[in-house]
């Protein structure tokens, strides 16, 4: 494990995880719930982040990855009668199967014409899982008991903070050393030019596929994380726009950033509230400002895409280190 | 680069405010234990405002609000204040177990109107952990399982009962010869496909022939192959579900196409906005209504009538989903008001249970709750648009 530099970089990891075991004792328990979320989308973002911002492969199917994976758990442990821990792993294997056999067209197709070749990965599956109802229980969905160790069951929004802090941190630990690793700087070189990455001895097939089946891993454990947190998994929770954000994510994060990934989940995740608590705030002077401010939603969401690809085209990941190297070299900014 | 100085500054601000929103760094202390008689009792609402099904979540949001802004000047429930605290999460799945996590943990409501089918299913295992009774506008049938979520409720006859009593008046007037043919019409979501199964299950008991599946988007425009495929198979009736769009398009590409077949819709599908879609295609069509229209004649509209009237408004303007919105919110306080001065999650759960043929005025049908069966009622009504207005033809009635 290669993450852990100097003393101060060891400090500075270890501060900020005892910050993160202690943090459920000192704030509501709807932060909490929303730091679920965002732990489960940074999984998500993190995976994408892999095959988009580290290989260059485009994926607008990442939504329905998760999917497979949480339908997963939920007909391993309701069908087969596997725990719920059993069945975490396969999930994200099953999503990394069906990611790879998605990824296949990815030796021919590039750019655009991958995106909608992925696009109709989404569209299959979602299709699979809506009319394949002896297994799937189709659009009623499958409702699963609450994961438990012991006596500590994860419907507390504490406990699942836990665990789910716990699966997010390995991913990212992992995800950082992968790109110490061989595989790692394969697929940043395809990313970069492929034929040269293949004229250096990589073989692109392979590293392409395995791109798609690591990244659908992580989404396959986000997925199941998703479906161990509500308890009901339900198709419409694995739509084209899930995939859509995610994306939104990894580009506002910062695309080729592992703590990008971080910061685009966590922002995409507070935007919204950010901007009901602005309505409601303006809504006690301007009423009329409250309701149109929560319809614009959407389009502010895509004007701030735009400004970050514009403006800062390597995301919050790039933004927050500039504020630190300007307090840093403060005041000789030069 | 002053522009990217801009770009941190609205950082800051945009996540000091979030943090605050979401209430970082204070520990509530609980609200239960120390909660005085005089404090309002919060109910929460989860409605769409701006989403995909706007056009009917709107006038139900209003409905709702009136409502307690009504009992509140009536001097409330045993004394206390109700107060509404509503979000909009714009149909987004994801959004609503955010939103809900909001109500339920920072505002600590002790009871939610919510919205949508997918939504509320996907919620089910978390309210009943959360015990929090939960009124839904969607009626499906797979939230009564009380051994499954038992804390939802649902005010009006299911999407399943209204199906079968939708089939049983057919039984009762087919005058044809041989079985009468179905199809069904439908959008392939839970919402969608909630009675189809139990539909075609009570149309197999009872004799009829189902001829075909059609399945039609929601913000379809087009559905010539569905209608001429149902032109093919002859069908005698089609039943829609659906929402008011999918309904006029199909009942537009009927006519145009010549069908015979008559077409009956559930209670999204029958609306005045159907009418206002689909203009003289709509002649004929049949509305399964489980509530009442704003120009009937009942007892419970005169409230809505005062209400409106001194707002300045007028009962005209709203349409049968701001009644909707009303005698659910009305549902849920009398669940709220036989809960009695402790009002928690379980004591509105225990109420809402001792509910028998509980009467809104006529706004809806008789509800009644039981600690086995949270089917409020499987009473509907049937009405024909007749020069572009729903008329009555049947009274209260249940397909048993």
């Amino acid at each position: 494990m290669a993450v852990l530099f100097a003393p101060a970089a060891k400090a500075k990891v270890a501060a900020i995880i005892v910050f993160f075991l202690v943090l459920p004792y000192f704030v509501s328990p709807y932060f909490i719930s929303v730091v679920n979320l965002i732990a489960i989308a940074v999984i998500g973002a993190l995976g994408l982040n892999i095959l988009t911002g580290f290989t260059g492969q485009i994926s607008i199917g990442h939504g329905a990855f998760m999917g497979v994976g949480a339908y997963t758990v939920g007909i391993l442990t309701t069908k087969v009668g596997l725990s719920y821990w059993a069945a975490l792993p396969l999930a994200g294997i099953m999503a990394a199967m069906v990611g790879a056999v998605f990824g296949i067209p990815s030796l021919r197709l590039k750019g655009l014409y991958l995106a909608i070749a992925t696009l109709a990965a989404q569209v299959i599956i979602e299709y699979t899982i809506i009319h394949w109802t002896g297994l799937t229980n189709g659009s009623a969905g499958i409702v699963i008991d609450a994961p438990s160790v012991g006596t500590m069951s994860l419907a507390d929004d504490k406990n699942f903070y836990y665990f789910a802090l716990l699966i997010a941190l390995a991913a990212v630990v992992c995800t950082v050393n992968l790109f110490r690793s061989r595989v790692g700087r394969a697929f940043m070189a395809v990313r970069d030019r492929d034929l040269a990455a293949a004229v250096m001895g990589i073989n692109l097939l392979q590293y392409k596929v395995m791109s798609f089946g690591l990244s659908a891993f992580y989404a396959g454990i986000a997925g199941a994380l998703m479906a161990g947190y509500l308890r009901v998994i339900t198709v419409e929770n694995f739509t084209v726009e899930v995939s859509i954000q995610y994306l939104a994510m990894i580009i506002i994060g910062g695309l080729g950033s592992v703590m990008g990934s971080i910061y685009g989940a966590a922002f995409m995740t507070l935007l919204p509230i950010f901007l009901r608590t602005a309505a409601d705030f303006l809504g006690a002077f301007l009423p009329n400002v409250a309701h149109f401010l929560l319809s614009m939603q959407t389009a502010l969401f895509g004007l701030i895409i735009v400004l970050f690809l514009v403006f800062e085209p390597e995301g919050l990941a790039k933004l927050w280190k500039d504020i630190k190297d300007y307090f840093r070299l403060w005041p000789f900014s030069y | 680069m002053r522009f990217r100085g801009f770009l941190v500054v609205l950082l800051c601000v945009c996540l000091a405010v979030t943090l605050v929103a979401t209430g970082c760094g204070k520990k509530e202390a609980p609200t239960q234990t120390t909660e005085t008689p005089k404090e309002p009792v919060k109910i929460g609402g989860i409605f769409d405002l701006t989403g995909a099904t706007a056009d009917v979540g709107v006038p139900y949001a209003h409905g709702a609000k009136a409502y307690f802004d009504y009992v509140n000047s009536q001097g409330g429930i045993n004394g206390r204040e109700v107060k509404l605290i509503d979000i909009d999460y714009a149909y987004d799945k994801t959004k609503a177990v955010e939103v809900y996590n909001k109500l339920v943990k920072q505002d600590k409501v002790a009871a939610i109107l919510g919205w949508g089918t997918g939504d509320t299913e996907a919620l089910k295992q978390i309210i009943a952990t959360d015990k929090i009774p939960y009124i839904s506008g969607s009626y499906s049938e797979g939230l009564l399982d009380v051994t499954v979520c038992p804390y939802n409720f649902l005010v009006a006859a299911s999407y399943s009962d209204q199906a079968r009593a939708a089939l049983k008046w057919i039984k009762d007037n087919w005058q044809g010869s041989g079985k009468p043919k179905i199809a069904f019409v439908y959008n392939d979501t839970p919402f969608g496909k909630s009675p189809i199964d139990d539909g075609k299950k009570y149309a197999a008991e009872n004799g009829f022939e189902v001829v075909a599946d059609e399945v039609v988007d929601l913000k379809a425009l087009d559905a010539t192959s569905q209608v001429l495929d149902m032109k093919r198979k002859k069908a005698d009736f089609a039943i829609i579900q659906g929402t008011s769009n999918l309904t006029a398009t199909v009942l537009k590409d009927a006519k145009k196409n010549g069908l015979t077949t008559k077409f009956i819709g559930l209670n999204w599908a029958a609306d005045e906005k159907v009418v206002k879609l689909a203009q003289d295609a709509a002649e004929g069509y049949i509305g399964v209504i489980p509530f009442a229209f704003p120009y009937d004649n009942v007892p419970g509209l005169t409230a809505i009538k005062d209400y409106l009237g001194s707002k300045g408004g007028k009962i005209e303007d709203q349409n049968q989903k701001y009644v909707q919105g009303w005698a659910s919110a009305m549902i849920m306080l009398e669940g709220v008001k036989l809960a009695g001065d402790e009002v928690t999650g379980e004591a509105i759960k225990e109420g809402l249970e001792t509910l028998s043929g509980f009467e809104t005025g006529g706004l809806a049908g008789p509800v009644t709750f039981t600690a086995d069966s949270h089917r409020g009622s499987e009473k509907v009504r049937l009405a024909e648009v007749k020069n572009g207005k729903f008329e009555y033809l049947t009274d209260w009635f249940g397909y048993k």
